[in-house]
């Protein structure tokens, strides 16, 4: 009865899962290639069950947004099997995150089974400097390592956030930031941060683009056109002739949205951050899926990230839609960015919008240009001329103009 | 199965009596309690057998598990200050040995955390060697004592041999069922906790209490001792007072062949100074405080002296036992009546006595070594451990024939 659609109908829109046999997993082994996966696995797990005993506050005080949990395991002749002995796990602000996750709409239970029940999955997005992603296995979050300054950046916009938050009920395109981690493994510190995946954990992308609004350089270069599911960006966009087809409705609450939270990023002095666009056709979707059943075989087929056993979705997760979906369908309250291409759109299509990378402050910049003659960050970033308030006028005008 | 909180509130302790209090099921561990150290004890307890929930049970131990440890050491900053520390230490030493040790005493995981972490432990008056500390679980089933750490050393020492032994009586047995060790750290002062089966009853009070040892010398309660609300006697005091333990023929032949077995067992580990520790229960006066308490009709809490009393006290809103305990008592318990699989070392008087009374009794203290006793009486003239105890100048062997002489004489 679950469409196998669901599984299969991955980011990477190359593989499908059949339907496992898998008892759900009462017993949680954090089982992962990657003792740091365990360890996040672990730790999210830690921090969850940990905030269940914690009375939810009326509200947020400004100590909450200073405040972080610390753990510290050391473990001897115990627990080896899919645990690293040694390992320590922080989180940040706590309660700000919960509070937040609680404003997205996110079930902490949830939010702990899409991170624990499996390992999350590798995925070959990449972020700002080839910056490593994962997603959660059920696709519905994905997790970025991001530097120390990053996490930095995060507490001094955080309260701001929060109340931009507050104020929109949850309402954005920004990043819905659900929580930050330090995780320390044979000494190493990595960072980490969780947010709602833009993309669908059901319907797979087939193109995918990271706008900026500016012209200078911003073109996939071979390598990346080489990758199964390239970013492409501004120029490629418009070269492309690529078209999003939604109608007036859908675009003036899409803009409105977007107005709001450029202007709060310029007010906080960010910049350099993308429009992410994810284009699922469903028409190809639905040939991908007939061919997929056809070759057949019963092998557990690497999907995207699952070799694992990847559990399906278990009744009792509150965000399985029991009933299944038709193609091009979607459920808003977890595929939340999602929006269909109007009736005269050449293609059925559904399309993913939001903004990324927010963290880039201006200031940061600037001490860095002055420090180097030229300043890169990252494949694609150029040296910015402008202001956070140029560039964001610039992005905002550049995105109206497409979706034209 | 019923379950109504109810079915605990007839069977009181001597003072106290809990009416039905509205109570909604703690599904929000605060773990709070009256003194850090035992907010650690619940969060310690808590984790623990959270973690190991996501350890597969292996098919049988290891060596390794008799030296394994997990250690977890927590330091928030403005987070969770309303009832924990900001900074402590949690050490359980060899987790999956106690854990097979609790499946092997037929305690579940999820009901022993329950006990330790749904209210906070009780205060207990009773004192231990050394003056130790000792607390009861909210509900009373288990005792939580507080060692040194040269009980920590001999409890690894003897750890192997302990399981073998519970292995191969099957779980049946008078010597302390060991629950869980556990190192807690807090303001950098470290505090060593085991936990047992509670001796006596989690339900019915014990009007009287002894420590026998089978020894006859200082073996008297002194007049301090007397003086408490539940003062623990010893053989001098049995044996003056004419006090009786008539369990009948056969309960008494099935007593002395597990004591027989528990004490040779100790006596192979050279270990010695243990005591039988004995509870009454006064059927007819337990219903007689009942009655006078209903009479009274009073709301208020008494603290009872932990050990032996029935009923849930504690400051904190102490939760009934949940329909989702399987450890409630299934249905009404009459008088002097209890469920063997909860209470398992109560024996009752045999028909036909004029006292109807149940008694609780088992092994305690089992700790002390012959050759840490054999130091530390040379390293000092007299060598005192703890009120009462006396130098001994027998050996284990010998300790361990006189204490059962002794316990076989006073069962009838």
């Amino acid at each position: 009865r679950r469409s196998v659609r669901r599984r299969g109908a991955a980011v990477l829109a190359k593989t499908k899962t059949k339907k496992k046999h898998f008892v759900a997993q009462k017993v949680k082994l954090f089982r992962a290639s990657d003792p740091l996966l365990s360890v996040l696995m672990w730790g999210v797990n830690h921090s969850i069950n940990e905030l269940s005993h914690v009375q939810i506050p009326i509200m947020l005080m400004p100590d909450d947004f200073k405040a972080y949990s610390k753990i510290k395991v050391d473990n001897h002749l115990f627990n080896k099997e899919n645990m690293p002995s040694h390992f320590k796990f922080k989180e940040y602000c706590p309660l700000v995150f919960r509070n937040l996750r609680e404003r997205f709409g996110i079930d902490d239970q949830d939010f702990l089974n899409s991170l624990t029940r499996s390992a999350p999955l590798n995925s070959d997005a990449q972020g700002r400097s080839g910056a490593r992603f994962h997603t959660s296995y059920d696709k519905r979050y994905v997790i970025k390592i991001i530097s120390s300054e990053d996490v930095a950046e995060m507490h001094n916009i955080l309260k701001k956030y929060h109340q931009f938050i507050v104020e929109c009920h949850g309402n954005t395109l920004l990043p819905q930031f659900l929580g930050i981690y330090r995780l320390t493994v044979d000494g190493d510190e990595t960072y980490m941060i969780v947010t709602r995946n833009v993309f669908s954990h059901r319907l797979s992308v087939y193109k995918k683009y990271d706008l900026k609004g500016s012209t200078v350089a911003r073109e996939a270069s071979e390598k990346e056109k080489a990758k199964e599911l390239p970013t492409y960006k501004d120029n490629d966009f418009i070269n492309d002739g690529q078209k999003i087809c939604i109608d007036g409705e859908n675009k003036k609450m899409f803009l409105e949205k977007l107005r709001k939270d450029v202007e709060f990023l310029a007010q906080l002095k960010l910049m350099d951050y993308s429009l992410l666009v994810g284009i699922h056709d469903v028409e190809r979707a639905e040939q991908e899926d007939v061919e997929s059943e056809d070759n057949e075989p019963e092998d557990e087929g690497e999907s995207d990230g699952g070799g694992i056993g990847t559990p399906p979705d278990s009744p009792s997760n509150t965000l399985d839609s029991t009933k299944p979906l038709s193609p091009g369908e979607f459920d808003p309250a977890i595929d939340v960015y999602a929006i269909k291409s109007n009736d005269s759109a050449p293609r059925k299509e559904v399309y993913f919008m939001a903004v990324i990378d927010i963290l880039q402050h201006y200031d940061a910049k600037k001490k860095a240009a002055h420090a180097a003659k030229t300043v890169k960050h990252g494949a694609g970033a150029e040296i910015s001329t402008v202001n956070p308030e140029q560039y964001s006028k610039r992005f905002y005008d550049f995105i109206t103009t497409i979706l034209s | 199965m019923s379950s109504n909180c109810t079915s605990a509130a007839p069977v009181s302790a001597s003072k106290t009596k809990t009416k039905k209090k509205h109570f909604i099921g703690q599904k929000v561990k605060l773990f709070r309690a009256s003194e850090p150290i035992l907010s650690i004890l619940m969060w310690g307890v808590n984790h623990t057998i959270n973690e190991l929930s996501n350890v597969p049970v292996p098919v049988m131990l290891m060596p390794d598990d008799f030296k394994a440890y997990s250690k977890i050491k927590v330091d928030n900053h403005l987070f969770n200050k309303e009832n924990l520390p900001s900074r402590f230490k949690f050490k359980e030493y060899c987790p999956m040995v106690f854990r097979n040790l609790r499946e092997r005493f037929c305690i579940d995981d999820q009901d022993y955390q329950n006990s330790l972490t749904r209210s906070a432990p009780l205060n207990s008056d009773s004192q231990g060697r050394f003056g130790n500390r000792f607390l009861s679980s909210y509900d009373h089933r288990f005792v939580i004592k507080t060692v040194s750490s040269e009980d920590i050393a001999e409890m690894h020492n003897i750890l192997k041999k302990y399981h073998q032994f519970i292995v191969e009586c099957h779980g049946n047995t008078l010597l302390p069922q060991f629950l869980g060790m556990y190192r807690l750290t807090v303001d950098g002062v470290e505090t060593y906790m085991v936990v047992t089966r509670n001796v006596f009853s989690h339900r019915l009070t014990v009007h009287r209490k002894y420590d026998l040892k089978g020894s006859t010398v200082s073996r008297e309660a002194s007049d301090k001792e007397k003086a408490k609300e539940l003062p623990t006697f010893k053989d001098n005091d049995f044996l003056n007072e004419g006090q009786k333990l008539p369990i009948g023929d056969d309960n008494k032949k099935y007593f002395l062949e597990k004591l027989k077995h528990d004490v040779e067992f100790l006596a192979t580990l050279k270990i010695m100074d243990y005591s039988l520790l004995v509870g009454i229960h006064d059927v007819e006066r337990a219903e007689q405080e009942e009655m006078d308490v209903e009479g009274v009709g009073e709301e208020e809490e008494y603290e009872n002296d932990g050990m032996g009393g029935g009923v849930l006290t504690g400051s904190f809103g102490t939760p009934p036992d949940s329909p989702g305990n399987p450890l409630n008592c299934g249905g009404f318990f009459g008088p002097g009546e209890f469920d063997p699989s909860v209470d398992v070392y109560a024996i009752k008087s045999q028909d036909g006595v004029v006292k109807k009374e149940v008694y609780f009794m088992a092994i305690i203290d089992i700790l002390t070594h012959y050759d840490a006793k054999k130091k530390a009486a040379h390293a000092a003239k007299t060598v005192k451990h703890g009120a009462g105890a006396e130098i001994s100048t027998v050996n284990p062997e010998q300790y361990s024939k006189r204490f059962y002489e002794f316990m076989s004489n006073i069962l009838s």
